[in-house]
């Protein structure tokens, strides 16, 4: 005979599981949405037919319909969910470690490392790949010379990593003024400028391949441990007593967290606002615990880059810069969060 | 002993706060630690948490040398209980004293239904089982308290460390938390907190460790250590003891500032 709290505990249990199951529907929506939506409209119909294509279908399907799926569509949506879900579960972990909810994933410079990167190849004349290339290494580079100052640091680690986090950001982002005040402004500076603003346009199969390794890897370390953050939104005194070394857990998640967010810059340019606003929406759908948060917030927010992809591409004639549109929605709900913590 | 502190010094970076304490505590019995503001409480704590490295004498608990045991080893000897705080994510009452089985399994791995069923039993031992579902951020203090009492219980170890859980709390939070602590040392744990009312002590220790400038004052019985003369150099202020009968004739001493 179970007692009425341990009945209500199994009640909030199953309703995770519906939660699951209610964002797998959204992510697969949206990911069909995302299909048919844009400059050349497939219908549901092309979508499953040019899908089939690949695995042997012979129908009445147009050659372009075909195209267009494997080569356009399907590796930008591809590309839009592992971004959506790589920056959620970052930001999800930066907040948890800074144990701050107005934390973002750039907190330590990754996405500033990664534009100052990119430009600098840019600059250079270098191929595409290799300025993806220079953008992982620039934000994985800024990360780790913020961590190593910050050791030397004399206040709690985690205030001398937010300090140092946002110095180092100030000096790459006057890096990347340095080099668009240089280059030429006719080939390089738009060049530079379109690269920072964010777009899944003309993100191929091959773009996507070296960008996921990276990112299969950072989720795949967060998602085994992500119970284990749960210990480290405590103060670090009382997190060590209850078992853990927090220098290293946290070391592990920032290297995890690095590596997801390095690799969305790479893929997509810099999407703003991602990892501050979904692992917020998750919370509220699925509790704080991070064994929750984890899973359901790569899902939501793999359906919400979908979602903001696809109007990005259909709202006007022209395509909108993917991270100017999160951007236009994510501001808004920060300043919405910042006035109710202060109420609360 | 479970708990025996030798000739201990140690604190920040190459300066000792701690000189020379030793003191100890056998199972069922409550150690306090009292004394003036920056007398070094808390830095014997954290020493005795091994969030301070020691820089002389020892630390044994139930038998083992601390200095170089892993934060893991440590948990299963020791549970820290801090003053009631706020998180800044709103848990479940459970999830937060689900986190006090973490040294119970490893790292890849999540707590499971024992450890859920561990939670609930230390819950229930609190008679705090009902506020499993509740949001830890909307418990009073005193209940926080007891949640993280709760949670120190399932990491079941057998040494117990409360930095001053009466602070900030009500008389009737204050006795709860008291009576609490009471029953850990009942069930044959270790307590040893921290207080800023002598009578604390007096009322539920059985040892009292009064400190000043990171130097024992004096360690013994409560009856012993809270004498006027022993509270006077540690506080520095004229101070009286006063024993005085309650309504069912229990004795019980007071320790009153006084001033011409």
């Amino acid at each position: 005979m179970d007692v009425s709290y341990k009945e209500e505990e199994k009640r909030l249990r199953r309703r995770y599981r519906r939660t699951l199951l209610a964002l797998l529907v959204l992510l697969t929506g949206a990911a069909l949405l995302s299909f048919w939506a844009g400059y050349y409209p497939l219908t549901p119909a092309d979508v499953c037919k040019a899908f089939l294509w690949r695995f042997g279908f012979q129908g009445d399907i147009l050659p372009q319909a075909v195209t267009i799926f494997w080569h356009i569509r399907f590796p930008r949506v591809l590309s839009a969910a592992l971004i959506g879900a790589s920056l959620t579960a970052a930001g999800s972990v930066y907040q948890g470690m800074f144990r701050n909810p107005l934390v973002s994933p750039d907190i330590l410079g990754v996405s500033s490392g990664a534009g100052l990167g990119a430009a600098l190849a840019i600059l250079s004349g270098a191929p595409g790949w290799l300025v993806q290339l220079s953008a992982f290494c620039g934000g994985v580079a800024a990360v780790a010379l913020s961590y190593l100052v910050s050791r030397k640091s004399a206040y709690s680690q985690t205030l001398s990593l937010a300090l140092t986090g946002s110095m180092v950001m100030a000096l790459c982002n006057a890096g990347i003024t340095l080099i668009k005040y240089v280059s030429d402004p006719n080939s390089v500076l738009p060049q530079i400028t379109f690269w920072l603003m964010g777009s899944l346009n003309g993100t191929s199969l091959e773009d996507l391949a070296w960008s996921a390794a990276p990112m299969a890897a950072g989720l795949a370390v967060i998602f085994a441990l992500r119970w284990r953050i749960n210990l480290l939104t405590l103060e670090e005194e009382e997190a060590r007593s209850l078992g853990i070394d927090v220098r290293r857990t946290r070391l592990l998640f920032i290297a995890a967290a690095t590596l997801l967010s390095a690799a969305a810059v790479c893929l997509g340019g810099l999407i703003g606002w991602v990892g501050l606003m979904v692992p917020h929406m998750t919370r509220a759908l699925a509790g704080a615990d991070y064994r929750r948060l984890i899973p359901a917030g790569a899902m939501l927010g793999a359906a919400y880059l979908v979602l903001i992809d696809s109007i990005a591409r259909s709202l006007l004639s022209l395509e909108l810069p993917l991270g100017v549109v999160t951007s236009i929605l994510g501001v808004p709900f920060f300043l919405y969060l910042t006035v109710r913590r202060k109420e609360g | 002993m479970l708990l025996e502190i030798q000739d201990l010094s140690g604190g920040y970076g190459g300066r000792d706060v701690i000189h020379g304490i030793s003191c100890c505590a056998g199972a069922g019995e409550i150690l306090c630690l009292v004394g003036p503001n920056g007398c070094g409480k808390t830095t014997l704590f954290r020493l005795l948490l091994g969030t301070l490295p020691v820089s002389g004498g020892s630390i044994r608990m139930d038998g083992r040398e601390t200095s170089g045991l892993t934060p893991r080893e440590l948990a299963n000897l020791a549970a820290y209980i801090p003053q009631a705080h706020a998180p800044v994510f709103e848990y479940t009452v459970l999830e937060i004293v689900m986190m006090g089985r973490a040294s119970h399994f490893s790292a890849f791995d999540a707590p499971k239904a024992v450890d859920r069923d561990a939670a609930f039993a230390a819950l229930e031992k609190l008679r705090a089982a009902p506020l499993a579902n509740r949001k830890y951020t909307s418990l009073s203090g005193g209940q926080r308290q007891l949640v993280l009492i709760a949670r120190a219980v399932c990491q079941a170890a057998k040494i117990f460390l409360m930095d001053e859980p009466a602070a900030n709390l009500d008389y009737a939070n204050q006795q709860l938390l008291l009576e609490a602590a009471g029953e850990l040392a009942g069930n044959g744990r270790c307590v040893v907190m921290s207080t800023h009312s002598p009578e604390h002590p007096a009322s539920i220790g059985h040892k009292a460790l009064l400190m000043r400038d990171g130097r024992a004052e004096a360690f013994g019985t409560p009856r012993d250590v809270l004498v006027p003369d022993a509270l006077e150099r540690a506080y520095g202020i004229e101070m009286d003891v006063v024993a005085v009968r309650d309504r069912y004739g229990k004795e019980r001493l007071i320790c009153l500032p006084v001033k011409r």
